[in-house]
């Protein structure tokens, strides 16, 4: 029996998840739609995962969780690593590209740049305010266009004359595509000149500021659009690496973390988590004038672990597993 | 008819009767008007000196706020343009529940950014909101003499003010501001090791409620001593070389904890030493911006707004020391605290120092920023304990 340890990445639009040996190579990778409901997500992702592992040779010990719901879903699975997206990211792609000095990672809901000396972050930015250029953007331009955004890349290379559309802000980029498509683009430039915009709102806005050194490489659900990787490698003038596995770093990150933790639960990681039910209730506290909304988790009815509250006063007991 | 005359003779020599009675004794000069109660906005622990300067110098009650809640920043977010820079919103905010606790008179800073109409603009909201009050709006004096700024005061919050003791009364004001931001200097170096977790912000609270009593200069260097004492005794385990970083950014947002979301403590929690150089006492005080700027004359030529040259200079010196990292802290869309981000990205390039840029809006929700800081903090620390070769090159960072 050979251990194993399971990383899940829970993002705002997609749940990643992967089994990975002792050694860090990824055994078992599942990538599922969030669909709004977190917790479900992550259960059917371990089902997944659970179906891919070969059982008679690996034993999950340890489980590490990252991603906009790593709380929940770490509350749910049990998980010895709680670690936000940026780190998990960094500890991932390093240890599959050891020379690697700039990530860029543009997800559903936030993008963020990390640049890297020697194999160790040593500066990172995040989007702050505005979801322009990120992915629920180019999705919800896809649905305008009447295409699926998994189609963007391909048309996008076919572009010989992008359009150019304003990329300083969502608003603007909408209206611009807009006053574009009525003008009579050709549907490929426009697609390619919102792949464009996608990068260009990325360097002005995250990586503003930032020395973006090869080799780069560039991740999160967008990476899979061929569209925007050449609009990268047009602005910048270097090469830019996709990973097959580049959507799971969060994910291979998160396991690596489980992996090295000091903490090993005693019993294993056993795969019915799937099974269970799993709820969560928002309490307003009313012991002060904060009103803090405290988030409680369930399990087949039992409360497993709260948090939200800003004081002792709004803790809430919760029963250990 | 003799005797009738007579009498008449009489009745005239007699006093015409008494309509009112006897005037009572007039009172000492100084009970003549009823106490004027005034309030400050909440600003950090700042509101332990605007108390001692209403009650020593202005001669006034003061009205003491409860802790900010959630309720503060949705009174004042309700009541402001949107696009108004966030301490406006905390501040009105504060004044509406200052007005609820009964306050006559409100008082307002002025500065070099958008601070200085922050009182005029605020007073026309209350007043169309129907409150009766009476704004101490140093904006209206700013710049001008002193003897101008003690006839506002005079006319606004009480006539009676005495000259000689309210002057030795304001220098007690500042050295007592002095004691607070060196005390809290104290415990942003200490407060993160601490042995049990909870005992800084224990040691904290009470040295605060004897500030808070102070009334003499006496009783504020006692309370500094005695409070600075305590810390620096409190079993802590600091390692020899900690995480260490540096806080920089704009006047109110960088300062106040409730604007912030508690920044400092969070940093405090993960074994931070923490530094800022940000307070009234380096800003107001001790300020000197041509000596200042020229520490930091690779990145300053000119004056550039109300904290610019302290944050630049601030960024400059934790980046010479070997600070770990810098946190730039602004509100939303302040324009002279976005004109130093460039030079900070400079600073961060030329010292190989990371610089994590935070704004802050009327968000209650720490979520996004406790990923950042976390992010952060995994960052130099892991950076940290595996000095990179251009890292070491740098000549900021060789210690």
């Amino acid at each position: 029996m050979k251990d194993a340890y399971l990383g899940l990445d829970t993002g705002s639009i997609s749940t990643k998840g992967v089994v990975i040996d002792a050694d860090g190579t990824i055994v078992a990778r599942s990538y599922l739609w969030t669909e709004g409901n977190p917790t479900e997500a992550a259960q059917r992702v371990v089902r997944e995962l659970e179906q891919a592992l070969d059982h008679t040779v690996y034993q999950v010990r340890a489980v590490g969780t990252t991603g906009s719901a790593r709380r929940l879903v770490g509350a749910m699975l049990g998980a010895v690593v709680v670690k936000n997206e940026i780190t998990a990211h960094a500890v991932g792609t390093t240890r599959l590209h050891p020379d690697v000095r700039t990530i860029l990672e543009i997800g559903g809901q936030d993008s963020k740049i990390i640049c890297v000396d020697g194999g160790i972050a040593v500066d990172y930015a995040m989007n702050t305010l505005c979801a322009a250029g990120t992915g629920s953007f180019l999705s919800s331009q896809a649905h305008r266009l009447g295409l699926e955004v998994e189609q963007f890349g391909e048309i996008a290379l076919s572009s010989e004359h992008p359009a150019n559309i304003a990329a300083r802000c969502t608003v603007f980029a909408e209206s611009d595509l807009v006053h574009k498509i009525q003008m009579g683009y050709a549907r490929e430039d426009i697609v390619a000149g919102l792949c464009k915009a996608v990068a260009a709102n990325y360097l002005n806005n995250v990586g503003k500021g930032k020395r973006i050194v090869a080799p780069v490489v560039f991740q999160g659900g967008v990476s899979k659009n061929a569209g925007v990787v050449r609009a990268f490698e047009d602005a910048l003038g270097i090469p830019v690496l996709v990973d097959a596995d580049g959507h799971l770093m969060g994910a291979y990150g998160a396991a690596l973390l489980a992996a090295d933790s000091p903490v090993i639960p005693k019993r294993p990681f056993s795969f019915d988590v799937g099974s269970f039910e799993f709820k969560t209730r928002e309490v307003e506290c009313a012991k002060c004038a904060n009103h803090c909304e405290v988030i409680c988790v369930y399990q087949d009815g039992t409360i497993i672990d709260s948090w939200g509250n800003r004081c002792e006063k709004g803790a809430v007991k919760v029963s250990s597993r | 008819m003799v005797d009738y005359a007579q009498v008449s003779m009489k009745l005239e020599k007699l006093r015409p009767p008494k309509l009112v009675g006897k005037r009572p004794a007039r009172g000492s000069r100084d009970d003549r008007h009823a106490q004027t109660k005034v309030a400050f906005f909440r600003y950090g622990y700042y509101d332990i000196a605007f108390k001692y300067f209403v009650e020593q110098v202005l001669d006034a009650e003061f009205v003491t706020l409860p802790p900010a809640t959630r309720r503060t920043l949705e009174l004042g977010s309700r009541h402001s343009n949107d696009f108004v820079c966030a301490p406006f919103k905390h501040i009105l905010g504060d004044y509406l529940e200052a007005l609820e606790l009964g306050a006559d008179v409100l008082v307002q800073f002025t500065g070099p950014c958008r601070l200085g109409y922050y009182g005029e603009v605020q007073e026309s909201i209350l007043r169309d909101l129907g409150y009766d009050f009476r704004m101490l709006n140093f904006a209206v004096v700013g710049g001008k003499p002193a003897t101008e700024y003690i006839k506002l005061c005079k006319r606004t919050v009480n006539p009676r003010v005495s000259l000689k003791r309210g002057v030795g009364e304001l220098v007690t004001t500042f050295r007592l501001i002095e004691c607070l931001d060196s005390y809290h200097d104290a415990y942003l170096a200490h407060a993160g090791f601490a042995v049990d977790p909870e005992e800084p912000r224990r040691l904290q609270r009470a040295f605060y409620r004897t500030m808070r009593a102070a009334t003499c200069r006496a009783d504020v260097e006692a309370a500094f001593a005695a409070g600075l004492d305590a810390l620096e005794s409190m079993p802590a385990r600091k390692p020899v070389d900690p995480v260490r970083v540096g806080i920089v950014g704009e006047y109110f947002t960088a300062v106040d904890p409730h604007s912030n979301l508690g920044v400092e403590e969070k940093l405090l929690g993960m074994g931070v030493e923490v530094a800022r150089m940000l307070n009234i006492t380096n800003r107001n005080l001790r300020y000197h911006e041509k000596n200042l700027r020229a520490s930091a004359s690779r990145y300053l030529r000119y004056d550039m707004g109300p904290t610019s040259t302290l944050t630049i200079a601030a960024a400059k010196k934790y980046a010479e020391e070997g600070f770990d990292g810098i946190i730039h802290l602004k509100s939303s869309g302040c324009t002279p605290e976005i004109d130093c981000m460039p030079v900070l990205q400079r600073i961060s390039r030329d010292y190989g120092i990371p610089v994590l840029y935070l704004s802050f809006d009327s968000q209650t929700s720490d979520t996004g920023l406790d990923t950042r800081l976390e992010a952060f903090y995994d960052m130099i620390s892991l950076r940290k304990a595996a000095p990179t070769a251009s890292q070491l090159a740098t000549k900021g960072t060789s210690r």
